[in-house]
């Protein structure tokens, strides 16, 4: 287990830095530059310089902080996220923790995200960070529901699948949670679930880039009015630590994405990992891509779309999934 | 339009708006068309009618400037950025300019120098990394110059001696036709007195 835990962080920490220089790479793209191009080649040591310049900078407590709440909320942040990371089945056979209930799991681990955001806000004691906070809470609840209202239909077919599910001795019991077995659903009837759940994938991935707080949902730490949200009171290593959970939570949403809806490790001729990760970087890439595309949304048109559009389309897109797999299940 | 009109026609609008980043994206990755200037390493292409602040002209037949120390310039400067001095140079008739030196940071363009410059001289240059690097950097608008000022000395004492050699041909010549002049004057009054000695009228006068 601890080696785990180690391939675990260092498998993070490369993706944290990989993912910034790509953000930085993408974004000069398509904006017609060309990004970071002096640190290594192609500038792809210009984030480890970054991370080496954090890590040595000076950790300042501002003197009214709320102490506890104030050192406790970047490890908060921080740990959830490798947690979560340790439960995706890379392949058939690497899976680093083997879970019934995995879905849940994640979700209960983005859960614990937003309690670290609050933390942070509120214990900084600052007007723009507890601004940045409380629009985070507000958000990451409401797109919560529609994110796990489209995994949940998901879950719906894999569960009508079940007794066709196979794995090594035989037929498996699935409760349709664990992500492996969602998967191993795709892989053996050969079609990824984006084409049963097409609706279900675009409101999941629009939920999950408010869930992770990127834009055009990034209003928890929106530059141009909040300074920087949550952590603006939070320098060197603990802010660092915040950036590290904001990009592997991107991983995670990611990979989830993949699980649900694009097959996992399946595909031809390269090794299961290798498709697993190839897929999670493309969507991660689009997530990217829309960040440079729309601008920010204003809080109000933040709530509106996702009570007036995501959840009811995502409660229909659920009532039609379990129509449908009762029919022709009878 | 219906409620889900409204949403599939919004989902559409955002691939639109996603089409043109990736147009971009690709226009820029595959296209190699970057509108960045790496400036250290590659320098910007300037416009023709670039102006910056002045310089002296390299003029061809000299091979040097023409600046005679007259302090023009330097008087009519609004900023006070020009200072120069200058004054006899030895063997050579005309003034020379020994030190002009220019703080680039004080400077506004405004071009008075140019238009008040007696020997035209000045120019406005193309030099646009200005910064100076303390409080009291200036610009010697000369170095460029001086591996050539004894050259131009040479050449400018050759240029002033045969002038001056020329003008003492000339006026010898001068001289030398006006004596003529004045012996055929002489000569033909004489003759003229032989002719008629006496009681004689000009024909200017009675005409």
């Amino acid at each position: 287990m601890p080696i785990a835990a180690g391939l675990i962080m260092g498998m993070l920490t490369v993706n944290v830095l990989m993912l910034v220089w790509a953000e930085r790479k993408v974004s000069a793209w398509i904006q017609m530059r060309m990004g970071p191009t002096e640190v290594g080649p192609f500038g792809l040591l210009q984030t480890l310089a970054d991370m080496l310049k954090l890590i040595s900078k000076q950790l300042i407590t501002p003197s009214n902080v709320d102490k506890p709440l104030y050192h406790l909320a970047p490890l908060l942040a921080f740990a959830p996220v490798v947690a979560a990371v340790a439960l995706f089945p890379f392949s058939q056979d690497t899976i680093l923790v083997q879970n019934d209930y995995g879905l849940l799991f994640v979700f209960a681990f983005g859960g614990v995200a937003v309690l670290a955001i609050f933390m942070a806000g509120w214990g900084s004691n600052n007007k723009y960070a507890l601004l940045g906070a409380i629009r985070s809470v507000a958000q990451n609840i409401s797109y919560e529901i529609p994110l796990i209202l489209s995994a949940l239909s998901v879950v719906l077919v894999v569960n009508a699948m079940s007794p066709t599910l196979g794995f090594g001795e035989g037929l498996v019991e699935t409760n349709g949670l664990d992500l492996s077995h969602i998967v191993m659903a795709q892989d053996q009837h050969g079609i990824w679930f984006v084409i049963f759940q097409p609706v279900a994938a675009v409101i999941y991935f629009i939920s999950a880039l408010a869930e992770t707080n990127r834009a055009p949902f990034d209003i928890p730490e929106a530059e141009s009015e909040l300074v920087a949200g949550f952590h603006t009171e939070y320098s060197g290593m603990r802010f660092s630590l915040f950036f590290f959970a904001e990009y592997t939570n991107m991983l995670i949403v990611s990979m989830l994405a993949v699980v649900l809806f694009f097959g996992g490790w399946d595909g031809p001729v390269l090794p299961g990992p290798l498709w697993f990760f190839l897929k999670s970087y493309a969507v991660i890439f689009v997530m990217m891509w829309v960040r440079w595309t729309f601008p920010r949304l204003r809080f109000d048109q933040l709530m509106t779309f996702c009570w007036k559009v995501l959840i009811p389309l995502s409660i229909l897109n659920l009532l039609v999934t379990a129509f449908v797999i009762t029919v022709l299940g009878q | 339009m219906g409620y889900f009109g409204k949403v599939a026609g919004g989902f559409v609008s955002l691939l639109s708006g996603m089409s043109v980043t990736f147009r971009q994206f690709a226009k820029t990755v595959f296209g190699r068309k970057a509108v960045t200037l790496q400036y250290p390493k590659e320098l910007p292409k300037l416009a023709p009618a670039y102006r910056s602040a002045i310089k002296l002209i390299r003029f061809d037949e000299s091979n040097s400037h023409d600046c005679v120390a007259c302090k023009a310039c330097e008087r009519i400067c609004p900023s006070y950025c020009i200072k120069l001095s200058g004054g006899k140079v030895e063997g050579i008739k005309k003034k020379r300019v020994a030190m002009f030196e220019m703080d680039f940071a004080l400077c506004s363009l405004c071009g008075l120098c140019l238009d008040v410059c007696p020997t035209d001289t000045l120019e406005y240059s193309k030099v646009y990394e200005e910064a100076g690097y303390n409080r009291d950097w200036r610009v010697d608008l000369l170095a460029e110059f001086r591996d050539y000022e004894d050259e131009f000395v040479a050449k400018q004492r050759v240029i002033e001696e045969k002038a001056a050699a020329e003008k003492k041909a000339k006026a010898d010549a001068a001289k030398k036709a006006k004596e003529a002049a004045k012996a055929a004057k002489e000569k033909a009054a004489a003759e003229a007195a032989e002719a008629q000695p006496s009681e004689t009228q000009p024909p200017e006068e009675a005409s």
